[in-house]
Protein backbone atom coordinates (compact mmCIF):
# COMPACT_ATOMS: atom_id res chain seq x y z
CA UNK A 1 0.00 0.00 0.00
CA UNK A 2 1.45 3.63 -0.87
CA UNK A 3 2.36 5.67 1.66
CA UNK A 4 -0.47 8.25 3.02
CA UNK A 5 0.13 11.80 1.30
CA UNK A 6 -0.35 14.26 4.56
CA UNK A 7 2.73 12.50 5.90
CA UNK A 8 5.09 14.04 3.47
CA UNK A 9 7.91 12.14 1.93
CA UNK A 10 9.73 9.92 4.26
CA UNK A 11 13.68 11.01 4.61
CA UNK A 12 16.35 10.22 7.42
CA UNK A 13 16.79 14.02 8.77
CA UNK A 14 20.44 13.68 8.99
CA UNK A 15 20.76 13.08 5.21
CA UNK A 16 19.24 16.93 5.25
CA UNK A 17 22.18 18.65 7.15
CA UNK A 18 24.54 15.94 5.16
CA UNK A 19 23.22 17.27 1.48
CA UNK A 20 22.88 20.75 3.00
CA UNK A 21 26.76 21.27 4.36
CA UNK A 22 28.06 19.61 1.13
CA UNK A 23 26.20 22.14 -0.90
CA UNK A 24 27.80 24.58 1.59
CA UNK A 25 31.36 23.42 1.05
CA UNK A 26 30.72 23.75 -2.43
CA UNK A 27 33.34 20.76 -3.31
CA UNK A 28 31.31 17.68 -5.20
CA UNK A 29 32.25 15.42 -3.07
CA UNK A 30 30.39 11.99 -2.66
CA UNK A 31 28.25 11.81 0.55
CA UNK A 32 28.80 8.79 1.70
CA UNK A 33 24.65 7.25 3.20
CA UNK A 34 23.62 3.82 4.36
CA UNK A 35 20.05 5.05 4.45
CA UNK A 36 19.08 3.32 1.56
CA UNK A 37 15.05 3.81 2.34
CA UNK A 38 15.05 7.77 1.85
CA UNK A 39 12.69 9.12 -0.31
CA UNK A 40 15.26 11.07 -2.78
CA UNK A 41 14.04 14.53 -2.73
CA UNK A 42 14.30 17.88 -4.78
CA UNK A 43 16.89 19.37 -2.89
CA UNK A 44 19.20 16.70 -3.67
CA UNK A 45 19.40 17.10 -7.30
CA UNK A 46 22.67 17.76 -8.70
CA UNK A 47 24.59 15.85 -5.56
CA UNK A 48 26.70 12.78 -5.85
CA UNK A 49 25.51 10.13 -3.20
CA UNK A 50 27.76 7.15 -2.06
CA UNK A 51 24.59 4.68 -1.36
CA UNK A 52 25.94 1.58 0.73
CA UNK A 53 24.81 -1.88 -0.99
CA UNK A 54 26.26 -4.15 1.91
CA UNK A 55 30.23 -4.04 0.32
CA UNK A 56 30.98 -0.56 -0.67
CA UNK A 57 29.91 2.59 -1.74
CA UNK A 58 27.62 3.04 -5.05
CA UNK A 59 27.93 6.08 -6.42
CA UNK A 60 24.75 7.85 -7.57
CA UNK A 61 24.73 11.38 -9.63
CA UNK A 62 21.06 12.69 -8.50
CA UNK A 63 19.17 14.08 -11.65
CA UNK A 64 15.65 15.00 -11.56
CA UNK A 65 13.86 11.87 -12.86
CA UNK A 66 14.95 10.50 -9.57
CA UNK A 67 12.89 12.66 -7.69
CA UNK A 68 10.59 10.55 -5.52
CA UNK A 69 12.67 7.38 -5.74
CA UNK A 70 14.31 5.83 -3.02
CA UNK A 71 18.13 6.03 -2.84
CA UNK A 72 18.21 2.07 -2.52
CA UNK A 73 16.94 1.27 -5.90
CA UNK A 74 19.93 2.88 -7.36
CA UNK A 75 22.24 0.64 -5.48
CA UNK A 76 21.52 -3.23 -6.70
CA UNK A 77 22.80 -5.49 -3.31
CA UNK A 78 22.93 -8.49 -5.29
CA UNK A 79 24.94 -9.79 -8.11
CA UNK A 80 23.93 -12.20 -10.12
CA UNK A 81 25.98 -12.84 -13.40
CA UNK A 82 24.14 -16.48 -15.04
CA UNK A 83 24.42 -19.89 -14.84
CA UNK A 84 27.56 -21.52 -16.21
CA UNK A 85 25.74 -23.36 -18.68
CA UNK A 86 23.79 -19.93 -19.53
CA UNK A 87 26.13 -18.95 -22.92
CA UNK A 88 23.42 -16.05 -23.84
CA UNK A 89 23.08 -14.91 -20.49
CA UNK A 90 23.48 -10.92 -20.66
CA UNK A 91 24.67 -8.84 -18.32
CA UNK A 92 21.88 -5.56 -16.90
CA UNK B 1 -19.88 -1.15 -38.18
CA UNK B 2 -18.66 1.65 -36.31
CA UNK B 3 -14.94 2.68 -36.30
CA UNK B 4 -14.52 4.36 -33.02
CA UNK B 5 -10.85 5.51 -31.81
CA UNK B 6 -9.27 4.67 -35.33
CA UNK B 7 -8.74 0.88 -36.26
CA UNK B 8 -11.98 -0.14 -33.49
CA UNK B 9 -14.92 -2.22 -35.15
CA UNK B 10 -16.60 -3.71 -32.18
CA UNK B 11 -19.20 -6.17 -33.85
CA UNK B 12 -22.61 -7.01 -32.59
CA UNK B 13 -22.21 -6.72 -29.11
CA UNK B 14 -23.59 -4.85 -26.20
CA UNK B 15 -22.34 -1.38 -26.58
CA UNK B 16 -20.79 -1.93 -23.25
CA UNK B 17 -18.52 -5.12 -24.48
CA UNK B 18 -18.01 -3.67 -27.54
CA UNK B 19 -16.35 -0.85 -26.25
CA UNK B 20 -13.69 -2.70 -24.63
CA UNK B 21 -11.88 -3.71 -27.67
CA UNK B 22 -10.55 -0.20 -27.60
CA UNK B 23 -7.04 -0.27 -25.98
CA UNK B 24 -7.28 1.28 -22.51
CA UNK B 25 -11.06 0.75 -21.93
CA UNK B 26 -12.16 -1.55 -19.65
CA UNK B 27 -15.10 -2.26 -18.48
CA UNK B 28 -15.78 0.52 -15.43
CA UNK B 29 -14.97 2.91 -18.28
CA UNK B 30 -16.84 1.20 -21.09
CA UNK B 31 -20.18 0.89 -18.04
CA UNK B 32 -19.14 5.27 -17.57
CA UNK B 33 -19.13 6.31 -21.02
CA UNK B 34 -22.67 4.49 -21.32
CA UNK B 35 -24.34 6.45 -18.21
CA UNK B 36 -23.14 9.55 -19.27
CA UNK B 37 -24.35 9.25 -22.71
CA UNK B 38 -27.63 7.64 -21.72
CA UNK B 39 -27.28 4.60 -23.32
CA UNK B 40 -29.39 1.60 -22.17
CA UNK B 41 -27.32 -1.54 -20.95
CA UNK B 42 -29.36 -3.77 -23.82
CA UNK B 43 -28.07 -1.48 -26.93
CA UNK B 44 -26.13 -3.28 -29.68
CA UNK B 45 -23.61 -1.71 -31.51
CA UNK B 46 -25.19 -2.44 -34.59
CA UNK B 47 -28.07 -0.26 -33.65
CA UNK B 48 -26.23 2.60 -32.32
CA UNK B 49 -27.33 5.64 -34.52
CA UNK B 50 -24.92 7.79 -36.32
CA UNK B 51 -25.33 11.08 -33.86
CA UNK B 52 -24.59 8.41 -30.74
CA UNK B 53 -21.79 7.24 -32.53
CA UNK B 54 -20.52 10.51 -33.07
CA UNK B 55 -20.83 11.09 -29.51
CA UNK B 56 -18.90 8.29 -28.07
CA UNK B 57 -16.04 8.86 -30.41
CA UNK B 58 -16.39 12.78 -29.24
CA UNK B 59 -16.23 11.44 -25.50
CA UNK B 60 -13.39 9.08 -25.55
CA UNK B 61 -11.20 11.69 -27.67
CA UNK B 62 -11.95 14.38 -24.77
CA UNK B 63 -11.65 12.21 -21.46
CA UNK B 64 -9.67 9.02 -22.45
CA UNK B 65 -6.74 8.18 -23.68
CA UNK B 66 -6.49 5.06 -25.46
CA UNK B 67 -5.20 2.98 -27.67
CA UNK B 68 -1.17 4.68 -29.72
CA UNK B 69 -1.59 7.30 -26.92
CA UNK B 70 -1.72 5.18 -24.13
CA UNK B 71 0.37 2.38 -25.64
CA UNK B 72 3.35 5.13 -26.08
CA UNK B 73 2.60 6.39 -22.55
CA UNK B 74 3.72 3.18 -20.94
CA UNK B 75 6.32 2.55 -23.42
CA UNK B 76 7.52 5.80 -22.03
CA UNK B 77 7.26 5.07 -18.34
CA UNK B 78 8.77 1.87 -18.88
CA UNK B 79 11.87 3.46 -21.02
CA UNK B 80 12.56 6.05 -17.92
CA UNK B 81 12.86 3.04 -15.84
CA UNK B 82 15.33 1.75 -17.89
CA UNK B 83 17.74 4.56 -18.50
CA UNK B 84 17.40 6.16 -14.63
CA UNK B 85 19.24 2.52 -13.82
CA UNK B 86 17.27 2.05 -11.44
CA UNK B 87 16.13 -1.60 -9.73
CA UNK B 88 12.90 -1.44 -11.45
CA UNK B 89 14.61 -0.54 -14.86
CA UNK B 90 17.10 -3.14 -14.18
CA UNK B 91 14.47 -5.70 -14.12
CA UNK B 92 12.81 -4.74 -17.51
CA UNK B 93 15.92 -4.85 -18.85
CA UNK B 94 16.27 -8.54 -18.14
CA UNK B 95 12.79 -9.28 -18.66
CA UNK B 96 11.67 -10.33 -15.08
CA UNK B 97 8.95 -9.48 -12.74
CA UNK B 98 9.79 -6.20 -11.88
CA UNK B 99 7.28 -5.90 -8.23
CA UNK B 100 9.37 -8.08 -5.73
CA UNK B 101 7.79 -11.80 -7.29
CA UNK B 102 9.72 -15.28 -6.54
CA UNK B 103 11.79 -16.12 -9.73
CA UNK B 104 12.65 -19.39 -8.44
CA UNK B 105 9.62 -20.86 -9.98
CA UNK B 106 7.13 -19.86 -11.89
CA UNK B 107 7.39 -15.81 -13.64
CA UNK B 108 6.87 -17.76 -16.63
CA UNK B 109 5.02 -14.53 -18.16
CA UNK B 110 7.87 -12.76 -18.09
CA UNK B 111 10.59 -14.91 -18.39
CA UNK B 112 8.80 -16.64 -21.54
CA UNK B 113 8.15 -20.04 -22.43
CA UNK B 114 10.63 -22.61 -20.32
CA UNK B 115 14.18 -23.65 -21.34
CA UNK B 116 15.66 -27.18 -20.83
CA UNK B 117 18.80 -26.52 -19.05
CA UNK B 118 21.58 -28.89 -21.33
CA UNK B 119 23.24 -31.58 -19.20
CA UNK B 120 21.00 -31.51 -16.32
CA UNK B 121 20.31 -35.09 -14.41
CA UNK B 122 16.88 -36.37 -14.58
CA UNK B 123 15.65 -37.92 -10.87
CA UNK B 124 15.07 -41.46 -11.46
CA UNK B 125 12.96 -43.45 -8.97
Amino acid sequence: MARSVWKGPFVDGYLLNKAEASRASGRNEIIKIWSRRSTILPQFVGLTFGVYNGHKFLPVQVNENMVGHKFGEFSPTRTFTGHSSDKKAKRG
Amino acid sequence: MARIAGVNIPTNKRVTIGLRYIYGIGPSKAQSICTQLGIPDERRVNELSDDEVLKIRELIDREYQVEGDLRREVAMNIKRLMDLACYRGLRHRRGLPVRGQRTHTNARTRKGKAVAIAGKKKVTK
